[in-house]
């Protein structure tokens, strides 16, 4: 047993991702409104920004396309669903309830634990939301979109913007044990990191002091850097390497901090009742 | 039957303020519960003004590089923004427990409201107060001052009152359109989703109708109807010109739409027969 663990060591945690994907697959009705949600918001994405392009006589502004801006924020939209988990909200409910206690009783991580749940919903939205998504915005910017290794970096790019996501969420999800506002922390984390991560206005379009700012803060690596990965036609193996660096960096300390303000934080835990 | 005839009485004897005096009561009960959580007032207060700050940055981020959208100038696509957040904190504000509607119905709890000699809807309704988006009526208020003065529009008794039914009219489509998402739960079982999918049309409000084409503008008015939560209502102030007859129309629609997701609402509720326990 000893040994088996230590060769695949998230073997245990695997059966909780599974729970993860087949809960997403329970409520299919739910799936087919997301993917409507969000081909609606494409539509409305393009109508936008076809009308703001229109007042202009320029075909790039700030370096973008209109087909560039579209593909961006479309995929952005995408990949903002795909990561969303819901995890604030299950772990305010659950410090609100008590349950967590349970979780402490588990011979689990509580933070692996979560993850790997998280796991399961994100691969699903990740085929039902993001694939059908890029195909979509592929067909209709007329395959403009580059083919090639991208694909395959873009790969371990979405997975640490997950791991760098869940970290801030997880954190979020932690400042419940002290505040029980759910609601509205959850509502300024996600104004903050959709607003500052260029997911509702590309970054190229923010003032040129603001920007060198964002690009020192975390909230870039989630968006920002697997699109650019995704859609650009210019970079290098050495611009790649760099996007997957910058986002290392930033997992590895958010993880960390997520981990150790957990393990502090849980010295507090008021569990109400028994 | 001595119930029944005490009950005839006691509606022969609710005057015309009884519903105001009970929802004053029961909403009295609401604000003292939540005066226990205020940190999670002052948090909430600022996650949803931080909502509407990031609004407004969006609008003034685009307009540094672009010059107008559609001909629409920024401070006319400031005006329709802080009116359709005008148009959407009553619907915030008094009819924040749909949200919670479909938590009832499955634990069986929405029995206890049945059971009430009020309306049903009004009561279960009138239970929760959001406090919280007073702050985006101070916000939205305090944009569309902004934008009006800068749009140089006329302050006269005349456009203060057609303001008011404008807003009203505004506010009720996006109420109907919450009351029937939410009374989706009494016949399925994710209704969770459904509300979060409408819900978020309400972050399309604030574009004016000419951007879309001829088929998503009859679905926004239509099937969905957002364009009655900002754009028509606002045609008076910003293109008296070429006012649409929807506009006009705009409170007959509104009082329709709430009409008819009332009709739902208690439809369904008609329907419930409780989880058994």
């Amino acid at each position: 047993m000893e040994n088996r663990t230590k060769k695949l060591p998230f073997r245990r945690y695997f059966s909780i991702t599974r729970a993860g994907i087949l809960e997403m697959a329970m409520f299919r009705s739910s799936r087919v409104l997301d993917f409507v949600g969000n081909m609606v918001y494409m539509i409305v994405v393009y109508f936008l920004w076809r009308a703001i392009y229109a007042s202009t006589h320029t075909v790039s502004v700030n370096g973008m396309t209109f087909k560039q801006t579209l593909i961006y924020l479309t995929l952005a939209g995408a990949i903002f669903s795909t990561l969303n988990n819901y995890l604030v909200w299950k772990m305010g409910r659950d410090i609100q309830s008590g349950q967590i206690s349970l979780f402490f009783t588990k011979p689990m991580d509580f933070f692996l634990r979560e993850f790997f749940y998280s796991l399961g919903n994100v691969a699903t939205q990740l085929v039902l939301t993001f694939i059908p998504t890029f195909l979509v915005v592929s067909i209709l910017s007329g395959w403009s979109l580059p083919m090639g290794v991208n694909l395959l970096i873009f790969l371990p790019a979405i997975a640490m913007s997950l791991v760098i996501s869940f970290s801030i969420d997880f954190m979020v999800g932690t400042v419940c044990l002290y505040s029980q506002s759910i609601w509205g922390i959850n509502m300024m984390k996600e104004v903050i990191i959709l607003l500052l991560s260029g997911a509702t206005i590309p970054l190229a379009f923010f003032p040129e002091a603001f920007r060198n700012v964002l690009m020192f803060l975390p909230f870039q690596a989630i968006y920002n850097v697997p699109l650019m990965v995704l859609v650009s036609n210019t970079y290098t193996w050495i611009d790649y390497a760099r996007a997957l660096g910058v986002q290392a960096f930033w997992m590895v300390i958010l993880v960390a901090c997520a981990r150790l303000f957990f393990r502090s934080s849980s010295r507090v835990i008021t569990v109400n009742g028994g | 039957m001595i119930s029944e005839q005490r009950e005839k009485k006691e509606k022969l004897h609710r005057g015309a303020f009884y519903y105001p005096r009970i929802y004053r009561m029961i909403i009295t009960q609401d604000i003292k519960s939540k005066m226990h959580y205020r940190a999670d007032f002052y948090i909430s207060t600022i996650g949803m003004l931080a909502t509407n700050i990031a609004g407004f940055i969006s609008f003034w981020l685009i307009f540094q590089s672009f010059p107008s959208i559609n001909g629409w100038t920024y401070y006319e696509m400031l005006f329709l923004y802080a009116f359709s957040l005008l148009a959407l904190t009553p619907v915030q504000l008094f009819f924040d427990n749909n949200w919670a509607l479909r938590f009832n119905v499955y634990s069986g709890d929405f029995v206890k409201y049945c059971f009430r000699p009020l309306n049903l809807f009004f009561y279960y309704i009138s239970e929760t107060i959001d406090i919280k988006g007073a702050g985006q009526l101070v916000f939205g208020a305090g944009t569309l001052v902004y934008a009006w003065h800068h749009l140089g529009l006329e302050v006269s008794v005349r456009s203060m009152a057609l303001l008011i039914v404008a807003l009203t009219s505004a506010s009720l489509v996006m109420i109907a359109m919450m009351n029937a998402a939410a009374a989706t739960c009494f016949w399925v079982i994710n209704s969770g989703t459904v509300m979060v999918f409408l819900f978020r049309f309400k972050d399309y409000a604030k574009y004016p109708m000419t951007i879309y084409n001829i088929g998503f503008q009859i679905v926004f008015s239509i099937l969905i109807p957002i364009g009655f939560i900002a754009y028509y209502p606002s045609l008076i102030y910003l293109r008296a010109q070429d006012v649409s007859i929807l506009t006009y129309l705009s409170p007959v629609i509104a009082v329709l739409f709430y009409y008819g997701s009332y009709k739902l609402w208690i439809r369904g509720a008609m329907k419930y027969s409780g989880t058994g326990s």
